[in-house]
């Protein structure tokens, strides 16, 4: 059971303040809608978590460790983030081997995650063949190869089918069912409520709400309305 | 970091560009001696020889390309974000990255080498003329090559690591090698230009100039350019380990 908890992080680009003071939790075994318009610094956020950012102010740990210093990072943390990318011409079990090379994975574990995520008949095409679904598919693969306690998932349903996102949600479910920790991104707010036990809306780079789905609105029309509401006053 | 070196050997391996590159330096090889050749070079004075053979240092400029490929190449891409994911130690990750592209640096200078050897071998002894292979200025200017090749390998990671976009550093590199250089030399002097990288570079990828002021003395050439190496080196991992990568 491992839980990420953001403190009083802040972070600014020059003149810009992305995230003020951002605080929240988000415990083991469920699902935590991350939630915010354009720019609210969502994105900071998860890289802050991630280590890839450093922050000016707070910190983010993960069961109480920096990113950095997880003794294995790819087996605790899996990550999914949208500025991440492929080698157009790598193949799809390459760019998965890259990965679990780095991380003293086995290579056995690259053809377990192909097949979880529906790619296994695609491992050996060059990744410049694939659709935005099929690259979606890939990244889910990266972030689920360490079997990681906790997840962090930057909008995981764009370009997936319904189906796709159909499949996506048991995943999700199933993930948290098992203990772990979800994080998951998006502007799909029927998604998340359908999705989330949790959720966490930041605007303007601060918190504007924190806690259960159920307390702002369990359907789709009522968390698109608070959030409509919550995030209006933005800057 | 074993495991980051083998991550980075299979990163360059699952690309067809990484094998285009590696058989760029060999050809140019092929083209550069058969066109001293062809132009009028005297087979039968030993400094063509070694004239042919320091065309393996000139080849570098691909192993420079390759460096910069490494680092710049994965800001291209986004795989630099997961690169950092896997391992949060990022001076691990440049120095896995500088000890595969100065091994790659090797191979590519050895390759090239061979090439070069052969093809100069066919050349004089179509020419007429006799090729010392085992002259002392031959292994030197050979040695000398494989030493550019490796340290071209690490100032590109340097490169790749400092500017980030690919395409700016891929260009610079090139206009500091085919244009820069040689109009900062002009205004510093030769005196001070022998000091510049490329020249530095000439320098240490032939043997036999002795009486070249342009130059530096062959070892004089070496040592200035890993000089140049360890200060992209360190430029590189210093600037990778503070900057966020967004």
């Amino acid at each position: 059971m491992v839980e990420v908890a953001v403190r009083g992080l802040t972070k600014a680009f020059g003149r810009v303040t992305a995230v003020r003071g951002i605080s929240f939790t988000a415990p083991a075994g469920k699902v935590t809608g991350f939630l915010g318009p354009n720019g609210s610094g969502k994105t900071t956020t998860l890289r802050v978590v991630l280590g890839l950012i450093r922050p000016d102010a707070g910190a983010a740990l993960i069961g109480g460790v920096p990113y950095g210093r997880l003794a294995r990072p790819r087996r605790t943390v899996g990550a999914l983030l949208e500025a991440s990318g492929f080698h157009p011409g790598r193949r799809a079990r390459d760019h998965l081997l890259v990965l679990a090379d780095a991380a003293g994975i086995p290579g056995t574990r690259v053809d377990e995650v192909l097949g979880q995520v529906g790619l296994a008949a695609a491992a050996d095409r060059r990744v410049r063949e694939f659709s935005l679904g099929m690259r979606q598919r890939l990244g889910l693969a990266g972030a689920l190869l360490g079997d990681p306690q906790v997840l962090l998932l930057d909008e995981p349903a764009n370009g997936l089918d319904p189906a796709g996102i159909a499949w996506l949600r048991g995943l999700l479910r199933g993930l948290a069912d098992d203990g772990r920790t979800v994080i998951v991104a998006s502007h799909v707010l029927s998604e998340i409520a359908q999705t989330a036990d949790h959720v966490v809306i930041v605007s303007a780079g601060q918190v504007r709400f924190a806690g259960a789905l159920g307390d702002i609105g369990a359907t789709g029309d009522a968390l698109e309305s608070a959030f409509l509401k919550l995030t209006a006053t933005a800057g | 970091m074993l495991p980051l070196i083998r991550s980075e050997w299979r990163k360059l391996s699952t690309v067809r560009g990484a094998w285009l590159l590696l058989a760029a330096g060999p050809l140019l090889v092929v083209a550069g001696i058969t066109g001293l050749v062809q132009s009028g070079g005297n087979v039968h004075d030993p400094a063509t020889a070694s004239k042919a053979l320091a065309h393996v240092a000139l080849a570098a400029l691909f192993t420079l390309i390759f460096g910069i490929f490494a680092v710049a190449g994965e800001y291209r891409h986004g795989t630099i974000t997961d690169t950092f994911l896997s391992s949060p130690d990022r001076g691990r990750v440049v120095t896995a990255k500088l000890a595969v592209y100065a091994a790659v640096g090797a191979v590519a200078g050895l390759i090239s080498s061979v090439v070069a050897v052969a093809v100069t071998a066919a050349w004089w002894a179509a020419k007429g003329g006799i090729f010392h292979l085992w002259a002392a200025d031959s292994w030197r200017t050979l040695a000398g090559g494989v030493a550019v090749n490796i340290a071209f390998a690490a100032i590109g990671v340097g490169i790749g690591a400092l500017v980030r976009n690919l395409a700016v550093a891929i260009a610079a590199a090139l206009a500091w090698i085919a244009l820069i250089e040689g109009i900062a030399g002009q205004l510093v002097g030769s005196g001070l230009a022998r000091w510049l990288p490329f020249s530095a570079s000439e320098a240490a990828g032939r043997a036999g100039l002795t009486g070249v002021s342009r130059l530096l003395p062959q070892w004089g050439g070496g040592l200035v350019l890993a000089g140049y190496a360890v200060a992209f080196a360190v430029a590189a991992m210093v600037t990778t380990l503070r900057r966020d990568v967004t």
